[in-house]
């Protein structure tokens, strides 16, 4: 055997998607609560939900390019390969999951 | 039988190996079964008493269909039936659905990964006691007549102290929280011994989807069960000591008992359907004649759904008052989780399509579950939609929805996999005169049931009403609900009648009946203590497994480990990801240590119950103690090196690696552990910014001073342990790091329960110091259990367990005392924020 053992932190990866996911959930959960709580003006709690909307959807999508560019590891023989589709995988997942699920609620009334 | 003719030497090889390896795995007679820590006696001991409960649970419930077959019924009074329903809830779904799919990934997950026992066999049987005393405990309070009464999610304020003053809520706290400790313990196990122990070769690309589902599921369990753990904590502090956490007059908020519920609730439901998903995924392309299609867009799906399923649970409390933009974001969740659940529908349907299906009895249970699933998802679409739920909320429509996607899916692939894998229990096959009728009782009663609690759903009949007038157009529907109820228990009654049968009269089969290329067919049937006389190995090329022919060989010892070493119970650690051998796992013998620790344990939470707070302290401390004592036994007292384990392969012991088993388990532990500190932050900041009366409560103000003496002595134990640990690897001694980081320990404990007794305002006054003084009690807490693992440090380096190259015990220390100084930092450094929180909040319009 030739190949390379896949290092175990790259299991870590398969769960990268999805957590950037929860983390734009929770993000704008907080800013939501935190905006209608404290009276925020329609306009700048929209802003601050879309910039952190954006954001999320920025990083998933360079993290998406960032591993689907640098394509799977020859090294780590068919194990490495299964894990880059399956990352790839759930990163797409998480992309398209992030933007159906928090973009069209920015257009609803913000705090009634 | 059909198998090829061994060899006479062979045979005397095999059988001589397997009374070599029973002598050494198996489980002594009589009273010495309380000792059994083995996988396969556990794994079936969770299934029977999983079907116990369900049995008791079943029965509750068709006392309700009695209740309800009438209008005006009079069979129960209003108080026992809110015991009854709420028992019957609460049972099926923390005594039979959890403990039930735990108790196949118990008995199934080493056989299909192709290894002799999970990681931590003692584990495995504390867990099992636990769940035994804890569901007992809610029994006998069934029978007693003080069985919980406010509902299956206990809502606050009905479940506090002022509308249920006795002890039914504190059975449903205690006796629940005691469970879920079995269910984290096992889930633990079964990350550690998935991603630790398969068979060589095994590869992540090439492990059986079963594999990917439990993993999956149990890390879901990891992160699920914290949040309702906490909350139980919570509540039962209320309830007995008066901390105000959810009683909105104290600054408290009811609401954050459903967000901590529901955290747990909504992912309950996809760990009860995945483990039964990989059912499936395991048994259709067995019957199918071909390989599942889409293995990697499952996995995929797998993750997706695992994520999704928690970033939803607020779809449970659309009708609480919250601003529909983070409805929607809730609602639009709800729908796509559909997504992943669909690719798995597709692809079985795929595989089934590209197949040359067969009918057997699974596969009767396999056509009942696509369809009962299928109409629950649908439904499960349709309460999504935030509209359409404020008509059905707590409506019998959602209690048609919540059985067919919690029932359906799981009772049909349970007893599909039931009856799939009933000849390697039992060595027998199904009597089909039995098996077939019972199926059709089963699917009958199950929609006449439930079907019909869709439209008295519709119709406006509210869940949980103990009778109703008759003149609502409910009366022929839930006539037929209760008849339909009764069909389907006969149905159930037969299966039970099958497998008494199949026991008894059973035709024997032969190896691996159904045809299947999974490993757990690769071993005699029934399965020995041992499973695998020797381990198998996947080879680069061999990408279908054929279990006929490799039983034989593994009986002969071919494969690893394949005879009996220093009468220890011997099993292979993997690579993680490729799954070549790393290490020689030497696991721990029959003990009653877990049944003793599971009484401790069941003694502090019956002392608990009882409000003997003092006596409750006393068995807590012996929990850990006995705890303590197990850690002593385990391990090896000398190096030993690389030991071959066959096939020219030799590997370190696991005592001598660095990614031990234990390793993993204790990052598992601390992920569960930080999701529970995560949700007492979360639950700090919901009532900071969502409780009634915050802004006028009392500034506290803590000391400073204290708190930065806690952080340090905290920064100290962490530092002292590091010490420890270069100090053993050189070959000194570290008696003296270890006695640094015990009297900062203390130190800290001290500081932190002073804190807590100077809290302000009084955490009896107010949420804001009942917050307060659990933030503080979390470091005091988890510096108390750094004492423990420096205890257990300083006794094993006294018996030798420690040396330079066995410093595992050093590590974990570390890593713990790492963890209790991070979360302290955070803990305390919120509680001395909370004066400027309190500022802020005066200042909003």
């Amino acid at each position: 055997m030739s190949e390379r053992p896949v290092p175990p932190r790259h299991l870590w990866w398969l769960a990268a998607g999805f957590t950037v996911w929860c983390s734009a959930l929770v993000a704008l959960y907080a800013i939501h609560g935190i905006g209608c709580a404290f009276g925020w003006s329609t306009g700048s709690l929209r802003l601050w939900l879309a910039a952190t909307l954006l954001a999320h959807l920025i990083l998933l999508g360079w993290m998406w390019r960032d591993i689907a560019r640098s394509g799977p590891n020859t090294d780590f023989g068919p194990t490495g390969a299964f894990l880059h589709w399956a990352v790839i995988g759930t990163l797409i997942a998480a992309l398209v999951a992030t933007a159906i699920t928090f973009g069209p609620p920015l257009l609803l009334a913000t705090c009634i | 039988m059909s198998e090829p003719i061994e060899q006479p030497s062979q045979g005397a090889t095999a059988l001589r190996l397997h009374r070599e390896l029973a002598a050494i795995w198996g489980t002594g007679p009589g009273l010495q079964r309380l000792a059994a820590v083995n996988h396969s006696i556990i794994g079936k001991r969770m299934m029977i008493t999983s079907f116990v409960f369900f049995a008791i649970a079943g029965v509750l419930g068709m006392l309700t269909r009695v209740q309800l077959a009438t209008p005006k019924g009079d069979f129960m009074d209003p108080e026992t039936y809110n015991q009854v329903f709420t028992m019957h809830g609460s049972m099926m779904l923390f005594l039979f659905a959890i403990p039930m799919v735990e108790s196949f990934a118990v008995y199934l997950t080493p056989k299909i990964l192709g290894t002799r026992d999970f990681a931590f066999p003692r584990l495995t049987a504390y867990g099992y006691w636990c769940y035994l005393f804890g569901g007992t405990i809610l029994t006998v309070a069934l029978i007693a007549g003080v069985a919980p009464n406010s509902g299956w999610f206990m809502y606050t304020p009905l479940s506090s102290n002022l509308y249920t003053p006795g002890v039914n809520a504190d059975v449903w706290l205690l006796g629940v929280t005691f469970v879920e400790i079995s269910a984290l313990s096992l889930a633990m196990e079964i990350v550690v011994s998935i991603l630790k122990m398969r068979a060589p070769g095994m590869s992540l690309d090439r492990m059986p989807i079963f594999g990917w589902y439990i993993l999956v599921t149990a890390m879901m369990m990891i992160v699920a069960f914290p949040p309702l753990i906490l909350g139980s904590i919570l509540l039962e502090v209320e309830r007995a000591f008066g901390l105000p956490f959810f009683d909105p007059t104290r600054g408290g908020d009811p609401l954050l008992w459903q967000h901590l519920f529901w955290l747990f609730g909504h992912p309950d439901v996809y760990i009860i359907f995945l483990p039964m998903a990989g059912v499936l995924s395991t048994i259709i392309p067995v019957f199918a004649n071909r390989p599942l299609v889409g293995y990697r867009a499952i996995v995929v799906a797998i993750v997706a759904l695992a994520f999704l399923s928690f970033g939803i649970w607020v779809h449970h409390m659309f009708t609480v008052g919250i601003p529909h933009l983070a409805l929607a974001f809730f609602s639009l969740g709800s729908a796509i989780v559909a997504v992943p659940t669909a690719v798995q529908i597709f692809a079985w349907l795929a595989t089934l399509a590209h197949g040359r299906p067969r009918w057997d009895v699974p596969m009767l249970y396999v056509f009942g579950f696509f369809f009962i699933f299928v109409m629950g998802g649908l439904t499960g679409v349709m309460v999504a939609m935030v509209p359409f739920d404020w008509q059905a909320h707590d409506t019998y429509f959602v209690v048609a929805h919540m059985h067919y996607v919690v029932a359906g899916a799981l009772a049909f692939p349970m007893l599909a996999g039931f009856y799939y894998w009933l000849p390697l229990l039992t060595g027998r096959a199904a009597v089909h005169r039995l098996a077939v009728p019972a199926f059709w009782l089963v699917f009958v009663g199950f929609n006449l049931t439930f079907f019909m609690m869709h439209l008295t759903g519709l119709l406006g009949m509210p869940r949980r009403i103990y009778t109703y007038q008759g003149d609502e157009g409910w009366n022929w529907l839930n006539l037929l609900s209760s008849v339909g109820g009764f069909v389907m228990t006969i149905g159930f009654a037969l299966v039970v009648i099958d497998l008494i049968v199949q026991l008894r009269y059973g035709r024997r089969v032969c190896r691996n009946p159904w045809g299947s290329a999974t490993l757990e067919w690769a071993m005699p049937i029934p399965p020995p203590s041992y499973a695998f006389a020797s381990i198998p190995s996947l080879g680069p090329g061999s990408v279908q497994i054929a279990p006929g022919d490799l039983a034989l060989s593994l009986a002969r010892g071919e494969g690893y480990l394949g005879f009996a070493r220093n009468g220890w119970q011997e099993t292979l650690g993997v690579h993680m990801t490729t799954g070549e051998p790393e290490q020689l796992i030497v696991l721990p013998q029959p003990t009653y240590l877990p049944l003793f620790t599971g009484l401790a344990t069941a003694a502090a939470v019956l002392a608990l119950l009882f409000k003997f707070y003092l006596l409750s302290l006393v068995a807590a401390l012996v929990t850990a103690g006995l705890f303590v004592l197990a850690a002593q036994r385990a391990g090896l007292a000398c190096d030993y090196g690389p030991m071959p384990v066959g096939h020219r392969v030799s590997v370190p012991p696991h005592t001598e690696v660095a990614e031990a088993p234990a390793w993993l388990a204790l990052i598992s532990t601390l992920v569960a552990d930080s999701t529970l500190f995560t949700s007492l932050l979360f639950g700090t900041f919901y009532l900071w910014i969502a409780a009634p009366n915050w802004p006028s409560a009392i500034a506290p103000e803590p000391s400073r001073m204290l708190a930065l003496v806690a952080m340090a002595t905290l920064a100290i134990a962490a530092a002292a342990a590091r010490g420890s640990m270069r100090a053993v690897a050189a070959g000194g001694k570290a008696s003296g790091w270890i006695s640094l980081a015990v009297l900062a320990l203390l130190a800290a404990i001290a500081v932190a329960v002073g804190s807590i007794a100077g809290v302000v305002p009084h955490p009896r006054e107010h949420a804001l110091g009942a917050t307060a003084a659990a933030l503080l009690f979390y470091v005091a807490l988890h510096a108390g259990i750094g004492l423990l693992f420096l205890v257990s440090n300083f006794l094993r380096l006294g018996a030798g367990f420690i040396a330079p190259r066995r410093i595992l015990d050093l590590r974990l220390t570390r890593l713990w005392l790492d963890y209790t100084f991070v979360t302290g930092v955070i803990a305390i450094g919120l509680v001395l924020a909370l004066p400027a929180l309190v500022t802020v909040l005066g200042a909003r319009p």
